[in-house]
């Protein structure tokens, strides 16, 4: 039965005797090769700290619940195999640059807030079709990138464009307005673009694509991001944005 | 959630698509004025020579497209720089913009000023 040292960021900045961060080091026993380290950190929570928090939820790495900094990069806790880390020292932290709540668990509203901003459905102007709307297979190859996201925030989280501006929409909110406006049968893009193509919209990134090097989906939101100010500019020249 | 702060940033993709044509005119226009005033041009860098050079329209041209596009893709550059930091609020991105566009106006003014007894 092997062990596996996990070395844990805790913090409860509500805890009036102990506000500050610390580390704190567990041993983790498991059988098999199969640990995840959502898995450890069930083990340190039944054996070690039941006051351990942290967020997850499918255990199949769709929900976007347990994004973490694990070993010194953005991971979804549930899909990261201690042994692909290939090391005897699992750290895990919460997802920097954002308001903790308490051990790993961030908060997410401002995050969500700008993601709703973007009006993230989809907006219909004509009269709907009596059985479905139908897309070719082309057009829809078009979403399949953006189309992935699972909103876990990692991108957002390392993306040194966020952390100086806290208005501006970040990677994820502008991957999804792109998702929509790549749509062929989405027809919301006047009521959007008003939302993207600002200065705290898309014209804050600056490329640097850390959201491409978080991303545990493996997507593209600076690929996203410039397509969308390629897009900005077909509306203003040409009038038409797809 | 900042939607009311967000909503008044309009604007962006003009300087966004003159920043990448700006960079474009800067590598042909470089390119010329580098070629003809250091490779073709060997020679003492004296008022006669230089007015020799700038006696030809199309290369006082290229100068004078030089001028426009470094300045604007500099100032651009680091107005986009400096919006990162202090320059948040919708006031104060207008004012550096306001103050960009004066100091940029008044380098092309200065330059094209200085470049005026060859294009007269």
């Amino acid at each position: 039965m092997p062990d596996i040292k996990f070395r844990v960021k805790r913090q409860d900045p509500g805890d009036k005797k102990n506000p500050e961060a610390h580390w704190e080091e567990y041993i983790v026993h498991y059988e098999g090769d199969n640990l995840t380290v959502l898995e450890g950190l069930f083990y340190i929570q039944e054996k070690y700290d039941g006051g351990l928090s942290f967020r997850y939820c499918c255990r199949a790495s769709i929900c976007g619940s347990c994004g973490m900094y694990i070993n010194g990069a953005y991971r979804l806790a549930c899909q990261t195999n201690v042994k692909h880390l290939d090391t005897d020292l699992i750290t895990v932290a919460p997802m920097p640059h954002l308001p903790l709540v308490k051990d790993l668990v961030v908060d997410m509203d401002e995050f969500f807030a700008k993601y709703e901003y973007i009006m993230p459905w989809l907006i219909r102007h004509s009269s709907d079709p009596e059985k479905e709307l139908i897309q070719s297979p082309k057009e829809r190859k078009k979403i399949d990138m953006p189309v992935d996201c699972i909103l876990c925030g990692c991108c957002y989280s390392s993306c040194p464009s966020a952390w100086g501006e806290d208005n501006y929409l970040g990677p994820a909110a502008l991957l999804k307005a792109h998702r929509f406006e790549v749509d062929s049968r989405d027809e919301g893009g006047k009521e959007r673009i008003a939302r993207w193509n600002n200065e705290r919209g898309v014209y804050r990134c600056h490329t640097i694509m850390n959201c491409v090097e978080a991303c545990p989906k493996e997507l593209n939101p600076t690929e996203g991001i410039q397509w969308l100010k390629r897009a900005a500019v077909r509306r203003k020249l040409l009038g038409k944005a797809k | 959630m900042r939607a009311e702060v967000i909503s008044t940033h309009r604007g962006g993709v003009w300087s966004w698509l003159f920043q990448r044509i700006t960079a474009v005119l800067l590598i042909v226009c470089l390119a010329i004025h580098l070629i003809f005033t250091h490779i073709l041009n060997i020679g003492e860098l004296d008022s006669a020579n230089v007015a020799a050079r700038l006696a030809n329209a199309g290369l006082t041209a290229v100068d004078i497209i030089l001028l426009a596009a470094g300045i604007y893709h500099a100032l651009n550059g680091l107005r986009m720089v400096l919006m990162d930091y202090w320059f948040t609020s919708r006031t104060r991105a207008l004012t550096l913009t306001i103050v960009l566009w004066v100091v940029g106006l008044a380098f092309m003014g200065y330059g094209t000023w200085a470049l005026w007894p060859w294009i007269s």
